[in-house]
């Protein structure tokens, strides 16, 4: 019973959430607005969706939001110097990937806290990208590299909405149906018996660490689009809201809980709240106390469930 | 306690519960896991509250809010979950929130005198505990010592004990026995839970048996005998608790040869062959649980060599014992075994996972049809496949944890306290269970604290005391003062430890 509303409160919340904007301001529901809010969440999605894999394995990462940047910085790198832009794209994804691998590998072998391991990481990206750039935007990208933030397939279908239900889509069938999704949920459950039970957690929590740093890059190519430039300062705060969209859709920081669906519907409820407010004239600080409060709900509900399973067993 | 009614979410759990304790003496409470025990003393102490019923203090009619509020009215509990702070010391453990001041507005500890307190205390009841160790670095058994410590200090009118003995070895056992004579003696009323009836023999005084929330029996210790009290219990006789085995010995499976770990075990052969359980014996830090672990690559061992089906295996570790048919049911099901809040389905599975995987496709069809298989043979309860496993009784989630290896086609078995904390009819089926497995060509290693339960399982018994493999008995014609005389005996009896290994091996398999 509570397990169910566990499942769907984030998502009634959610529909509540829309169906009071649209009852103040019909125009929220417009085709044109909806597409502006599912453009403006891609990006977010995208990281939450790597994220929602580290954090239900137990792990976290605080450096998402440098490693874009720099991921995004590389790709722009590459297309400047002459590389066709699908090979910018594979830049910037590897670019991440090797971020992400040095996170997981510090994480697993060197069993740093990931919190510390990330928090250091954050700098370390952020750092190399200002060097790399001299802190100077890269300008200079190939004319048809916006469409991959800007353009539309068959004119309605925003690119970045559309990678997002693809990376959504193989993400949830990565956690539910295959075996490494399955030791995932293990390992943030419980890492010993996971351990135990002869599961090698070291190279799936590397795995999961290097995925994130995947879709990292792709993110930060998809913003260098979005901003026509390689910005070396783009990102700043997306890891909190990546960890946040992770948290309202029923992840836990403690792991061995959260789905895609939960986090996609946790990057809408930010989205929303913060378009419904600018359509109906809330400043953009008092989005921000709105956006902490409901952070707030999530974990204490979720606490609140965990207390509830742990008087359970006794 | 008069008429205690509890349910939780619409499920009755106890009902209509009338238990009286008097001052001086140890009043048993058992049960089968679900009966009710724990429930029970939770609302005595004050952690639950009861739906309808009251309790009476000294004919007093009191009602607890919360479990300081108990503690204030003299009622201490140990829990059989342990409640210690793991980054703190013994010492401050003991005192934590009554600790002795320097300067009390500022809050100043007074180190030296919680230190001294502690290792006076600790003395008088014969725990041999480093009062400046770290909790969290201490074993299950030490651990529960501190927890017992503690309650002591707390207890005025009434202390609870729920399994305290459950890590703690036959030799620890006595040492808290005594010191629950001494608590009797103060006049203390002392509510003892436990799953062993053997123990409860040597300490109670009275007995009150649960059954499905109610209480079915109460009177002197000693008016009924074993076989009633397990009828009592179960609702249904259990005539043999260790049933008869008929396997026989093939080739050996385990081989460990020379096996060492630093400080933990030293020097360590023998073999475990199919159609054979061994039993490992020894006080809590003789090495037991660090030698399963060392076999089975969880804490790899120094040096010496583990064979595994005649084949030598180096570098062990856990992946690749379970490759290779070894399976281990550790001692902490919390800590190492079962992912808590995962369903009944996803931990038994866990070790085989590549089994239900076709292609690319974990098969959700197949995982449910091995969870049915195996509650089916194991008689897991609540037998659905989805059930949060931190939900189940404890005896359900050490079957689930059985079955994982089962699934995982195990065929040389580490059991190490295998029916901790598991009420008797779950452990009547362990058993069956493991005979089963025998039968069938299995090697099964088994660690076990509970004497009886080794002398009815094992073939042969292998003795450790501190680190070293001290003598290896016939199960058949041993008996519990033997081993324990092994178990124990100190330096003295020096020259033992020098013979010769071959001498150690000399008891003929059965």
């Amino acid at each position: 019973m509570s397990d169910l509303i566990k499942r769907f409160l984030p998502f009634v919340s959610l529909i509540a959430l829309c169906a009071l904007i649209a009852a103040l301001e019909p125009k929220f529901l417009s085709a044109g607005n909806l597409a502006g809010v599912a453009r403006q969440t891609a990006v977010i999605t995208i990281i939450a969706m790597g994220m929602t894999m580290v954090m239900v394995s137990g792990g976290i990462d605080l450096s998402v939001g440098s490693m874009m940047a720099l991921a995004g910085v590389a790709g722009a790198f590459a297309m400047v110097s002459g590389a066709p832009i699908l090979l910018g794209v594979l830049v910037a994804i590897a670019a991440g990937a090797a971020c992400g691998l040095l996170n997981g590998a510090a994480v697993a072998t060197l069993r740093i806290p990931a919190f510390i391991v990330t928090l250091g990481a954050m700098g370390v990206y952020r750092g190399a990208a200002l060097l790399a750039t001299d802190g100077k935007a890269v300008v200079g990208l190939p004319s048809g590299f916006g469409y991959l933030a800007e353009g539309s397939l068959f004119g309605f279908l925003p690119i970045p909405l559309l990678i997002v239900i693809l990376l959504a889509a193989s993400t949830h069938f990565f956690l539910t149906s295959t075996q490494a999704g399955r030791y995932c949920y293990a390992i943030g459950s419980n890492s010993e018996a996971a351990r135990y039970a002869g599961v090698r957690v070291s190279r799936y929590q590397i795995l999961f660490y290097v995925l994130l740093g995947a879709v990292t890059g792709l993110a930060g190519a998809i913003e260098s689009a979005r901003l026509v430039t390689g910005q070396p300062t783009s990102g700043e705060g997306y890891e909190l809201r990546v960890i946040a969209a992770v948290v309202i859709g029923g992840g836990s920081l403690s792991g061995g809980q959260g789905t895609v669906p939960g986090t996609i519907v946790g990057a809408l409820i930010m989205g929303v709240l913060a378009n419904g407010s600018n359509l109906l004239g809330i400043s953009s600080f008092m989005q921000q106390v709105l956006i902490g409060a409901v952070i707030v709900l999530a974990v204490t509900f979720d606490e609140f469930q965990r207390r509830r399973l742990e008087t359970a067993t006794s | 306690m008069h008429g205690i009614t509890k349910s939780f979410a619409g499920n009755t759990v106890l009902t209509g519960i009338d238990l009286s304790v008097i001052a001086g003496e140890v009043h048993a409470l058992v049960g089968e896991n679900g009966a009710g025990k724990s429930t029970l003393m939770k609302i005595l102490a004050g952690v639950h509250h009861c739906d309808s019923g009251q309790i009476l203090l000294d004919g007093q009619a009191v009602r607890f809010a919360s479990p300081a509020d108990a503690l204030r009215q003299g009622i201490a509990m140990i829990y059989q979950e342990l409640s210690l702070a793991p980054h703190l010391s013994v010492a401050e453990n003991i005192f934590l929130g009554r600790e002795p001041l320097i300067v009390s507005a500022l809050g100043i500890i007074n180190k030296t005198e919680l230190n001294a307190k502690t290792a006076k205390l600790l003395g008088e009841y014969s725990f041999k505990l480093d009062p400046r160790a770290r909790v969290g670095a201490l074993s299950a058994a030490d651990r529960q010592l501190v927890e017992i410590t503690r309650a002591t200090l707390e207890a005025k009118r009434v202390i609870v004990m729920d399994e305290p003995t459950s890590s703690l070895t036959a030799h620890e056992v006595e040492e808290l026995f005594r010191l629950i004579r001494r608590l009797k003696a103060s006049g203390l009323a002392v509510i003892y839970i436990s799953h062993r009836l053997e123990e409860l023999e040597s300490i109670a005084d009275r007995l009150t048996i649960l059954r499905d929330g109610r209480a079915v029996y109460t009177g002197e210790w000693g008016e009924i005998d074993r076989a009633q009290i397990i009828r009592h219990m179960a609702g249904r006789e259990l005539k043999e608790i260790f049933p008869a085995r008929n396997s026989s010995l093939g080739e050996p499976l385990l081989l460990v040869k020379d096996l060492s770990r630093a400080g933990k075990f030293s020097d360590i052969s023998f073999t475990v062959r199919s159609g054979e359980v061994v039993g490992i014996a020894g006080l809590a830090g003789a090495g037991r649980t660090e030698l399963v672990e060392a076999i089975f690559g969880a804490t790899p061992a120094d040096s010496g060599e583990v064979h595994l089906n005649g084949s030598r295996v180096d570098n062990v570790n856990p992946d690749k014992a379970v490759a290779r048919g070894l399976g281990l049911l550790t001692e902490d099901r919390k800590r190492t075994g079962l992912c808590l809040n995962l369903p009944l389905a996803t931990n038994l599975t866990l070790a085989n996972v590549r089994q239900l995987v076709r292609a690319w496709w974990l098969e959700r069809k197949r995982e449910r049809a091995a969870a049915l298989e195996y509650i089916d043979k194991l008689h897991i309860r609540p037998p659905n496949p989805y059930k949060t496993i931190a939900r189940m009784s404890g005896g359900n989630q050490q079957k689930v944890l059985l079955a994982r290896w089962l699934f995982a086609g195990s065929r040389i078995f580490l059991l190490d306290e295998p029916t901790r904390g598991v009420d008797v009819a779950a452990r009547a089926e362990i058993y069956r269970l493991i005979n089963k497995l025998t039968e069938e060509g299995a090697a099964v290693l088994m660690v076990s604290s509970d004497l009886p339960e080794l002398l009815g399982m094992a073939d042969r018994i292998l003795v450790l005391r501190r680190g070293r493999l001290v003598a290896e008995l016939n199960a058949r014609s041993t008996t519990q003062e033997e081993v324990l005389k092994h178990a124990t005996v100190e330096e003295t009896e020096g020259p033992e430890l020098a013979m010769p290994r071959g001498q150690l091996h000399a008891i003929p398999n059965s």
